[in-house]
């Protein structure tokens, strides 16, 4: 509930705003006086547009910092969370298999990143006639599912390492390793051709390098991060069965 | 019937530290059996095996019948369990967490669980986190007794719990059994598990020290005796006492005439062992006073538990092996 109005502020606060920065001549004049590299880092090269200003400033940024953040909580809650409190014992004890347990909560996050990343769809869906944004509704749906691709894949990262650990701060490590690494590889990656490999390693990259909101997804990206957030959750499972709980 | 759980040779490791050394025992159906070691013995572990929480590194477990590895969900329906640290979710009250665990282990019979609520005398539709540590303790009996189980496993149950509380909460294990179920149970003190179980185990550094009857282990505890009597010599009632199996720390005197009548003789001593012998020495004499304490169980399984007069464990070599039924080692 707490991230949905996160969500919603977010939106409300930034895309109204767009025919004022983004679309102004004065912003663009402003964004061509900073520095390149920070532009890029920030993806602000884009944010004339209004697709591009979308992209950069809700999927990109702020959205994508606060999914994170509510992705990686509960993956590492999910299984190494409940661990460490001591709450997974007597949930074991009763009538379920493991299997279950980890494959049920995997379930829940993906239930509540889908309704999170709706809300997302439908405010900008909302918001993108006043807002002057002129998104084109299936390139926003693209944009979406690999917003939501993208959160899954901190969640499970750190739903898996909390089900082979048993700790919280080793999912929650995972989780926003994923995160962070693949914003900053992103960021450094795109500076010069030297360090361009670098965009290869970053999962943001594969979701966000071809800009989803203007041109719509790639759906090779949107497989891939579900089939990596499949292998994790698999993982964690297979980990989960084979080993001692709460000890 | 076969037996309700047979554990053989259970030995587990975490990492190189080995805490249980290779437990063998059994539980017939339809008892109460009591565990009863220090913290850190092996209770909580022993317990985890039986639910396949953890896994053994040897030995074998049956379960209901079933090895709890291949047991599955099938086994833990049948099975009501108590963890040691009990732990609740905290954004839920009492009788949502008790729905949920019932779909899961389930059918329970609502009324079932509304009647254990009054006995235990506690509101179900409180929020979690505000129960004190009793009430949560009351509620994790709930969530194990609330499908009528065919085996109970209670770590530590009466720990929080106010002694009304335990009264009700031996009578749910006796109309359990009653009913044909199973207790497995484990405690800190043996008063708790002396009042419940017939038959005890005492756990220490993982290993098993004996498993008893709670009537044999009061057989082997030690009792302290007192009695006065006349017209025997001192001499001749130490003699006497003497004579009796089981009879030491002999102290005889004289009492001194005023207040008594003459030659009357105060004797203490301690007694471990069968009671007939004694009285039957006992009616030899003219007694005038007679206390036969009630043994001090807690001071019969301390003894065991620091290794009788043996010197404190060194190693493999000096460990307890398995003594046979009411066997004493002081």
């Amino acid at each position: 509930m707490a991230w949905a109005l996160g969500l919603t502020g977010a939106i409300m606060l930034y895309l109204p705003l767009y025919p004022s920065i983004g679309g102004s001549a004065q912003m663009q004049q402003m964004i061509d006086a900073l520095p390149q590299g920070m532009t890029k880092a920030l993806n602000y090269d884009q944010i004339a547009t209004g697709p591009g200003y979308t992209q950069a400033t809700l999927f990109g940024l702020i959205g994508f910092l606060l999914m994170s953040m509510a992705s990686i909580g509960w993956g590492a809650a999910a299984v190494g969370g409940d661990e460490e409190s001591g709450l997974l014992e007597l949930t074991l004890a009763h009538s379920v298999t493991r299997v279950q347990v980890v494959l049920e909560r995997a379930l829940a996050i993906l239930v509540r990143i889908a309704l999170l990343t709706t809300l997302v769809f439908v405010l900008v869906l909302v918001l993108n006639g006043p807002a002057k944004l002129e998104i084109d509704v299936g390139h926003l749906f693209g944009a979406v599912l690999l917003f939501a691709a993208l959160a899954l894949l901190s969640g499970t990262a750190a739903l898996c390492a909390g089900a082979l650990t048993g700790r919280k701060v080793y999912g929650v490590a995972a989780g926003a390793a994923v995160a962070v690494l693949g914003y900053v590889f992103n960021a450094v990656g795109r500076q010069s051709p030297d360090v361009e490999w670098l965009l290869n390693l970053s999962p943001y990259h594969w979701a966000y390098g071809n800009s989803p909101v203007t041109n719509g997804a790639d759906w090779g990206a949107v497989t891939g991060l579900l089939c990596i957030s499949a292998a994790l959750i698999a993982l964690g499972t297979l980990a989960l069965q084979r080993r001692d709980v709460g000890v | 019937m076969t037996q309700a759980i047979v554990v053989k040779g259970l030995r587990k490791k975490f990492g190189q530290r080995e805490v249980l050394h290779g437990l063998d025992f059994a539980v017939e159906p339809g008892t109460v059996f009591g565990v009863i070691g220090p913290n850190g013995a092996g209770k909580t572990t022993t317990m985890r095996c039986l639910l396949d929480i953890i896994r053994p590194s040897g030995g074998s477990i049956s379960v209901l019948g079933e090895d709890p590895r291949q047991g599955g969900t099938a086994l833990r329906r049948r099975i009501g369990y108590l963890p040691g640290e009990l732990h609740l979710e905290n954004r839920t009250t009492g009788r949502r967490m008790l729905e949920h665990f019932a779909a899961i282990s389930g059918p329970v019979d609502e009324r079932h669980v509304n009647d254990l609520a009054d006995r235990l005398q506690l509101d179900l539709d409180r929020q979690t986190r505000k129960l004190s540590k009793g009430n949560k303790q009351k509620l994790g009996l709930l969530q194990a007794f609330m499908h009528k189980p065919e085996l109970l496993v209670l770590d530590e149950p009466t720990s929080g719990l106010d002694p009304l509380v335990q009264q009700v909460f031996h009578a749910m294990v006796r109309e359990a059994v009653d009913g044909g179920a199973t207790v497995f149970l484990s405690s800190h003190v043996l008063s708790e598990v002396q009042q419940a179980a017939d038959a005890v185990a005492i756990l220490r550094d993982g290993d098993i020290v004996t498993v008893s009857t709670v009537e044999a282990l009061r057989t082997a505890a030690v009792r302290q005796l007192r009695f006065n009597s006349t017209g025997t010599k001192a001499h001749d009632v130490g003699a006497l006492l003497a004579r009796v199996p089981g009879v030491a720390k002999v102290a005889v005197r004289e009492l001194p005439a005023d207040g008594h009548a003459s030659g009357t003789v105060e004797a203490t001593a301690t007694l471990s062992g069968h009671i007939q012998p004694l009285v039957q020495e006992l009616a030899r004499l003219h007694l005038t006073e007679l206390v036969l304490e009630e043994p001090d169980l807690e001071e019969a399984v301390l003894t065991l538990y620091t290794g009788g007069e043996a010197p404190p464990s060194t190693g493999n070599t000096q460990r307890a092996t398995h003594q046979p039924e009411g066997a004493h080692r002081a």
